[in-house]
């Protein structure tokens, strides 16, 4: 099965397009779920965006995404304990050492299982993401931390409504990778050689693109774009070993939604998957179940393109 | 297979029935444990013979649990029934699950069955009225009372049966038609093997295996919970054995799963809460160094040496 990649795919716009006429609707029905929803989406989006991108070039999935989330959230947990930081300060450093701890990771591991079989693939960042999960867990215990800062639980009131305004950072820096990201394919000459490795790996390689230094990149640059996802999250978020898990699965779900290489779309499936959870969320007593909405959704995506028979 | 090597195999089981009758109770328990994880690590590589990943070992098991723990309390059922029951509902859910996602495989099932036991454990906490949410149920008895000897023999059992069902599929003509969708989908599917069918069918007869060890393995304790009975223990310690031992055959998941078993029993009095990473290790440096596992690694020598 060749993982074909397609950036800048034009078909899932019009099912884009549907998806935020029907979130204007519903803004009418349940405001403050559409709040929580953009704000809790733009964060999927955030770490959904890298691992489409090494998912894309690379071709393999990285189940050890979220992992490095959570490692990269106790990096600047910590950095703010002992210098008494700004955790928005920590996004340097800690973005400089995840890109680090992506080119060892990669230097090490990921090249070797290039040729492999997926299955192989798979097992390696599954056994990558136990490992760090477990470490974490050992190393500093399951006791969630906080980082208070005053600005993080500002808020502003508009009508009747009062809701926090710091979360929509999540939306702003989404948007600000995204155009980031697009602008990195399309104009620099990393990029573009990203794009043509990803198409055509061998193609890539015939007309003189070093193809191991632009994985080593892209995968280092995946990986270091979480460090500014952790920054933005530890004034919120409460930092635990398995705090950054269930984003994998979520930003697989986002990736399976958006088609492959189609970073622009995952910012729209991004939105929508935040609005559903927080829509379930704002019915009493149903709350707990938000978190199975990214499974139906994945599901349903699954037998869609499985009736199209489309393949990733 | 030769005469004498039917003697062994007789010969092996009737030592491992025989079992209780030498040892005493802590080698009991450690015997029940590793066979407990035999028959996970041998059901997760049957799975994995088709060329699909699957890391829903400890969801199915985790469902198989408490399938049998509550059909055994709401409906008064024989502990035996119930963990029949149990692994009927998980393969029930396999169906389903593997209806809407086998037709897309690789990485799409891969991880669909990595979000399982997360999953099920979001309806078990939320169903708390019939699951006992977070805090998990306590059964009045244990099966058998707790007699260790008897839980020892039924987990013998349910070993004996995977390792049964799992050289049929050796033998058999799934083994070609599973094989060959392995290594290469598109021969196989114009040899004329209905791919799809068959993967069906392997995945809900594994997951039913597993359903019945969760089963098992529940009424063993007398005690079911989200986080331990979902817990990724029962999905790690299966991969790191099959992928130790060696892949695609039952030998392999047999060595693989008693030695590991053995060094985690080690592993965990000398290190009550980190022994997991060691496995992580065990994964990545298998799957970098040994791709073909202990067993493996051991059938090549001896091929080189003849």
């Amino acid at each position: 099965m060749n993982l074909i990649n397609r950036f800048y795919q034009r078909k899932n716009y019009k099912i884009s397009g549907l998806l935020v006429v029907i979130l204007f609707i519903l803004a009418f029905w349940k405001p403050y779920a559409l709040i929580y929803g953009i704000q809790r989406g733009s964060l999927y989006v955030l770490i959904a965006l890298p691992l489409a991108l090494s998912l894309g070039v690379i071709g393999i999935l990285n189940l050890a995404h979220g992992d490095f989330l959570t490692l990269g959230a106790y990096l600047a947990y910590w950095i703010c304990i002992y210098t008494g930081a700004d955790p928005l300060l920590t996004i340097i450093p800690v973005l400089f050492a995840l890109f680090l701890v992506g080119y060892v990771i990669y230097k090490l591991a990921i090249t070797h299982v290039l040729k492999a079989s997926p299955l192989n693939q798979l097992l390696l960042t599954f056994g990558f993401a136990m490992i760090l999960e477990e470490s974490i867990n050992f190393l500093w215990s399951s006791q969630p931390r906080n980082i208070y800062v005053s600005y993080a639980s500002t808020s502003t009131t508009i009508g009747s409504f009062t809701f926090g305004t710091y979360e929509f950072i999540y939306s702003v820096t989404a948007i600000i990778i995204l155009v980031f990201l697009l602008l990195f394919l399309k104009r620099t000459r990393m990029g573009q050689a990203a794009f043509a490795v990803g198409q055509n790996s061998r193609g890539a390689k015939l007309v003189g693109i070093d193809v191991e230094r632009t994985y080593l990149f892209i995968f280092s640059l995946s990986i270091a774009i979480l460090g500014i996802v952790v920054g933005l999250m530890l004034p919120r978020a409460s930092i635990f070993p398995m705090v950054g898990a269930p984003f994998t699965m979520k930003s697989f779900c986002l990736v399976a939604m958006a088609g492959l290489g189609n970073l622009t779309a995952i910012f729209w499936s991004g939105i929508a998957l935040g609005y559903a959870e927080a829509l379930v969320q704002s019915f009493k007593g149903y709350g707990g179940w938000a978190d199975i909405v990214f499974f139906i959704v994945l599901i349903i995506v699954i037998s869609i393109k499985s009736y199209r028979r489309q393949i990733l | 297979m030769k005469n004498w090597e039917y003697i062994v195999l007789i010969a092996i089981i009737i030592l491992f029935v025989a079992v209780p009758f030498f040892t005493g109770p802590y080698i009991l328990h450690v015997t029940t444990t590793i066979l407990t994880f035999l028959s996970l690590a041998l059901s997760w590589d049957m799975m994995l013979r088709t060329g699909q990943l699957s890391f829903g070992t400890a969801g199915f098991f985790g469902i198989g649990g408490y399938t049998a723990v509550l059909v055994y309390l709401i409906f008064n059922m024989n502990p035996l029934l119930s963990i029949i029951v149990g692994g009927i509902f998980a393969a029930i859910i396999a169906f389903i699950l593997g209806f809407a996602i086998l037709r897309l495989r690789g990485i799409y099932f891969a991880i669909t069955t990595l979000a399982l036991s997360g999953v099920f454990m979001v309806i078990i906490k939320n169903l708390s009225n019939i699951t006992g949410g977070a805090e998990g149920t306590i059964l009045p008895s244990a099966i058998f009372n707790g007699n260790p000897i008897k839980i020892y023999w039924l987990t013998l059992v349910i070993a004996i049966i995977t390792i049964i069902v799992s050289e049929l599929f050796q033998k058999t003509k799934i083994y070609f038609a599973i094989t060959s969708t392995r290594n290469d989908e598109i021969v196989a599917k114009s040899s004329g093997i209905d791919i799809f069918r068959y993967l069906v069918f392997v995945f809900v007869i594994t997951s039913a295996i597993q359903g019945i060890i969760g089963g098992a393995y529940a009424q063993q304790y007398g005690f079911v919970s989200p986080e331990s009975t979902f817990s990724t223990h029962f999905l790690l310690l299966p991969i790191a054995m099959c992928l130790a031992g060696g892949l695609y055959s039952t030998i392999g998941s047999v060595v693989g799963a008693v030695l590991l078993g053995i060094i985690a029993e080690y592993l965990k009095m000398q290190f009550p809460y980190g022994h997991l990473i060691i496995y992580g290790v065990i994964i990545v440096l298998v799957v970098l160094l040994m791709p073909r596992g202990i067993a493996g690694t051991i059938k090549d020598i001896l091929k080189k040496r003849r």
